[in-house]
């Protein structure tokens, strides 16, 4: 039998993102996996006002932009007023793990069962391309680390998800985009937070490796290249924590 | 004969009149003096069918109010001084999309982290605060457990009528004194009737709703417009005062919250002594109760603004509101509670030529 690949109904018009970003991919395999679920008509999206902030025109669910950095406890408002809605958090690793670190681990320290997708392209992208503390490789020259990323000035990246596995949540996983297989399983990795939301399994969240050639200043095809041969390096792509099947 | 009434602390009236205006989400921090409002609702929200989450922050509080306004439910937050600081933010991006909220701020005395006692010196954060950009949010004093109650209740109201913020600025003293108070009817919400409401049921025929920073389901210059006739609405019709004894006033206080409460008595013990003293007490501080300085009897010598800060931080809207027409004096007690027999004395001072009005704004 063929496989059809037909475009999610849930989205209905062209993205903003520039060409080779990996946010339009994420976007997509988020409706795919909404629609695949039978969840679109109960999904709000929550974007932070940055680069994912343009899926809130895109996708045609509900959605709602906050203050910078606080997606997590927007989330956390909309999922006890709506307990039965897929609510998932569209966002970047700025917003995630920098300004709103703090309402991320508090969301996951509540178990509080929404989905976070979390965009790792190592940059601030919206506001021009600065380093990002939490996910800028050491060397990796930004329009805030001219000269590359010192890490005796910036320290250096960190990776988050190591923390936020011990927290009793249901799923911490890193996903990747840079080829099919990668963008299948993090496809699977999305899939399966909206499932444990949807069970009431708890707080999951899904970092992915996007690129950024914008900022990055390469080629759609040489940052896959650096994803796969560097970032991973300090951002293994694995399940880290998958507590799905305990309660 | 059944007691129609509690006795009860000002904040834990706030509490309960929340709940019984339908609150059903809140979100808040510690810190003194208003803790009991968030101790109340921990102990109590849960029997109402609503969230109560202790956050880590006043800021991620602020932002999980955001998202359960978002969906139309009734929320409330409440913090005192630098607490209510950090609810700039948020105060802010509710205005922005017109998400109606309450707000609790228990005023607490002095700068960076001051004292845990009454104050009254965040008038100006209160009034002309709420972050970054244009915006109005109605702000209200209350002068007793009573108004704590009725207040509060009533701004759930408003905040939907107006689609705002509304802030209930209460102080120390207010907000800790035990006194009787009828609590109002306790009465549901229907946090699905709004039409800008996030639901997350959505065929796919049917309109999305986005909340977002700016209203953009709206020209820049529609929503520029819209915003401008709100806050004059708001301004026009929501201004809210209490006269005592200014018919033949010679000298007026004007005073809110606990002050008010001092010049009350101030008022009376001067007229045992035949000086005619009367109070403006002003319920609403934003839209500031203009009207109720417009007919200012002939007796009337001057105004004596009556506050619990180190500056006059009500003295400015005193002085636009009587189009700087009336001499204005100032009696500014810092963190103590003024005390009434030293108002009538400063009073004597004034009458006999002996004050300087008011300087420093």
């Amino acid at each position: 039998m063929a496989i059809v690949r037909k475009k999610p109904e849930m989205i209905k018009q062209q993205v903003g993102w520039c060409g080779g970003c990996g946010h339009g991919i994420i976007q997509r395999l988020i409706a795919e996996c909404c629609e695949e679920l039978g969840l679109a008509e109960k999904t709000i999206q929550v974007v932070d006002i940055a680069c994912a902030y343009w899926s809130i025109d895109t996708l045609n669910v509900d959605g709602i932009a906050g203050p910078h950095g606080r997606c997590a406890a927007v989330a956390t408002g909309i999922k006890k007023v709506y307990p039965d809605s897929n609510v998932y958090v569209h966002a970047g690793d700025g917003c995630s793990y920098v300004i709103g670190l703090s309402e991320t681990c508090y969301a996951a320290q509540r178990n509080i069962p929404i989905t976070m997708i979390v965009v790792n392209n190592g940059i601030f992208g919206m506001t021009g391309g600065q380093m990002c503390p939490a996910t800028t490789l050491v060397g990796d020259k930004t329009v805030s680390s001219k000269k590359g990323r010192n890490a005796d000035l910036t320290g250096e990246p960190f990776d988050m998800l190591s923390i936020i596995e011990n927290y009793h949540i249901a799923l911490a996983a890193r996903g990747a985009l840079y080829d099919p297989k990668h963008i299948n399983e993090t496809k699977r990795l999305i899939k399966k937070g909206f499932e444990y939301q949807r069970d009431k399994k708890g707080f999951s969240i899904i970092e992915i490796l996007s690129p950024c050639p914008t900022n990055w200043k390469l080629s759609p095809v040489l940052s896959m290249e650096k994803i796969k041969n560097e970032n991973e390096q300090i951002f293994p792509v694995k399940v880290y924590k998958d507590n799905g099947g305990d309660k | 004969m059944t007691k129609n009434y509690e006795l009860m602390k000002g904040n834990e009236a706030i509490a309960e009149a929340a709940l019984r205006a339908g609150c059903r989400f809140y979100a808040g921090y510690p810190i003194t003096p208003q803790s009991e409002i968030l101790e109340y609702m921990s102990a109590n929200m849960a029997d109402r069918g609503g969230t109560f989450i202790q956050g880590e922050s006043e800021i991620a509080s602020m932002s999980m109010l955001w998202g359960a306004a978002a969906c139309g439910e009734r929320v409330m937050t409440s913090s005192s001084g630098p607490g209510y600081d950090l609810k700039q933010e948020g105060i802010s991006y509710l205005s922005s999309y017109n998400l109606p909220a309450v707000i609790i701020d228990v005023m607490r005395y002095g700068v960076g982290d001051g004292e845990i006692t009454e104050g009254q010196d965040s008038y100006w954060i209160a009034t002309k605060g709420g972050g970054h950009g244009d915006s109005r949010q109605i702000v209200l004093t209350p002068a007793s457990v009573q108004e704590c109650a009725d207040l509060t209740y009533e701004a759930f109201d408003l905040a939907e009528k107006y689609r705002t913020v509304v802030i209930i600025l209460s102080d120390g003293g207010i907000s800790q004194m035990i006194e009787k108070v009828v609590l109002p009817q306790a009465k549901e919400h229907d946090k699905t009737k709004f039409d800008w409401a996030i639901k997350g049921r959505k065929k796919a025929d049917e309109p999305k709703v986005k909340v977002t920073n700016l209203d953009r389901s709206m020209d820049y210059d529609e929503y520029d417009d819209m915003m401008r006739k709100k806050f004059v609405t708001m301004h026009d019709e929501e201004q809210r005062w209490e006269e005592f004894m200014t018919e033949d006033a010679q000298l007026i206080f004007v005073a809110y919250g606990i002050s008010s409460r001092v010049c009350k008595s101030a008022v009376r013990y001067a007229r045992e002594e035949g000086i005619k003293l009367g109070l403006i007490r002003p319920i609403s501080v934003w839209p500031y109760p203009e009207k109720a300085f417009s007919n200012l009897p002939e007796s009337c010598k001057g105004l004596v603004t009556v506050e619990m800060s180190l500056s006059s931080q009500m003295g400015p809207d005193v002085r636009l509101a009587t189009k700087f027409r009336v001499p204005l004096y100032g009696y500014l007690t810092s963190k103590y509670v003024p005390k009434a027999t030293e108002l009538v004395e400063y009073c004597k001072n004034i009458l006999a030529g002996n004050e300087k009005e008011l300087e420093v704004l």
